[in-house]
């Protein structure tokens, strides 16, 4: 299995249309140096719910579905997750359990950070944590607008739809 | 009262910034005035910020009282800024246009308020109301992103409270779309306010009932009849005991039951 990404986030041509991945030349080099880059079948599960959050995934290529499940094995998809996006980042902020599971629907490359280097990168490197911010508050419109299609039965896209 | 002008409730004057005294509003609050002197704040995840940082939020904030029942902002509405909640409780929730309504979660004091919408630029996801006379410091979006790109001690600390947020929304979906029986979420709910309150290792775990049923149901996606019932049911079964407003778990075990039964 072979990935197109290359190794180096610094000769990445994609990462101008990714917004963690966006970042100046310093702040990428420190990024390089922290990251193991992985490729990985489909199927892979990167993270399951109720695991200590070891680090978090940076989806290089391939998608990620996110779900939840209840004890008696139930499953709820949350959404899909595509290429630029970052998994596990709130349970490996926050220093909880994850509340998802990711597992890959494609055969995928993924760079993964330990926990203990990103919060250190994170602190060292503002740009890098405004994007994080950023993107944590895109993940938490997506879980708001899930929980209200699954609580009141719409979405904000439906809604738009309907208007 | 809907949120309008940002002045319309009771801001602190300047002339009471200055001084240092502790002002009275008329909601029966002693308003924190400067954060730089807040004793709570080493035990607020966002307001434990090193000293350079907190005189810059000094310099943007708006310290505002509420009284109970004031709407901060409405679900829809364009980002205007973020709430730091002070002092009080806010009832975040979402609404659908019969009207029905399903209360998030209700903020306590530390949080900060309309945080996703402000960074990202995107309409409030959620409706902010005070249940209780509140002490909220306001920011301006423009001044609160300048803040995060000139203090990065901050960025951090609204990263970790936008993953507790996130974190929170997850465990919603999962209670929402997950739980079978009304009576599981709100055995789920008891046992999760009672391990709040840090009741949760006594043989009969006691905690504060703030919600009326109609919000509590609210909170768990049913009716308000549907409530009573459950309450009922449990008082019946000996699992609860109420005591005014305070209601007593008498049967810890029988409540887990409830709560795992998917």
């Amino acid at each position: 299995m072979e990935s197109a990404i290359p190794h180096s986030c610094l000769d990445c041509t994609l990462r101008p249309d990714r917004l963690f991945c966006d970042l100046p030349v310093s702040t990428l080099t420190a990024f390089n140096a922290v990251k193991s880059d992985m490729v990985c079948p489909r199927n892979t599960v990167l993270f399951r719910e109720g695991q200590p959050a070891r680090g978090v995934f940076v989806l290089c290529e391939g998608r990620a579905k996110l779900s939840v499940c209840s004890a008696s094995g139930k499953h709820l998809t949350l959404r899909v997750a595509g290429p630029g996006e970052v998994l596990g980042l709130s349970a490996a902020l926050s220093g909880s359990d994850h509340e998802v599971t990711a597992e890959l629907i494609d055969n995928s490359q993924v760079a993964m950070v330990k926990r203990k280097d990103l919060l250190s990168f994170l602190r060292e490197h503002r740009e890098a944590c405004l994007h994080v911010v950023t993107l944590l508050s895109q993940d938490l419109h997506i879980a708001y607008d899930r929980v209200r299609s699954v609580g009141l039965g719409r979405s904000r896209r439906s809604r738009t739809r309907a208007s | 009262m809907v949120a309008g002008r940002l002045d319309a409730p009771n801001e602190v004057s300047s002339a009471h910034r200055h001084t240092g005294e502790p002002m009275l509003s008329p909601y029966g609050l002693d308003i924190i005035e400067s954060c730089l002197t807040c004793k709570m704040r080493t035990e607020r995840i966002f307001c434990d910020l090193p000293t350079s940082a907190l005189q810059s939020f000094e310099s943007i904030k708006y310290a505002t009282a509420y009284p109970k029942g004031a709407v901060l902002f409405v679900e829809g509405q364009a980002p205007r800024g973020i709430f730091v909640l002070c002092k009080g409780r806010v009832k975040l929730s979402i609404c659908a246009t019969d009207g029905k309504t399903l209360i998030l979660k209700i903020a306590e004091p530390g949080e900060v308020l309309g945080l996703s919408a402000t960074v990202s630029g995107k309409p409030y996801e959620l409706t902010a109301e005070t249940i209780d006379p509140c002490q909220v410091n306001f920011v301006k979006r423009e001044d609160f992103l300048r803040f995060l790109k000139e203090h990065s001690e901050a960025c951090f600390k609204v990263a970790e409270q936008l993953s507790e947020k996130y974190n929170n929304a997850c465990h919603e979906v999962r209670s929402l779309g997950l739980s079978h029986s009304a009576g599981e979420k709100l055995a789920k709910l008891l046992l999760e306010w009672s391990s709040k309150n840090g009741e949760a290792n006594k043989q009969e775990p006691r905690l504060k009932l703030a919600l009326t049923h109609e919000e509590i149901a609210q909170m768990i996606g049913t009716s308000r009849e549907t409530v009573t019932r459950l309450f009922a049911d449990l008082k019946k079964r000996q699992i609860v005991q109420a005591k005014g407003s305070t209601l007593v778990i008498r049967n810890k075990a029988a409540l887990k039951v409830m709560a795992s039964s998917n």
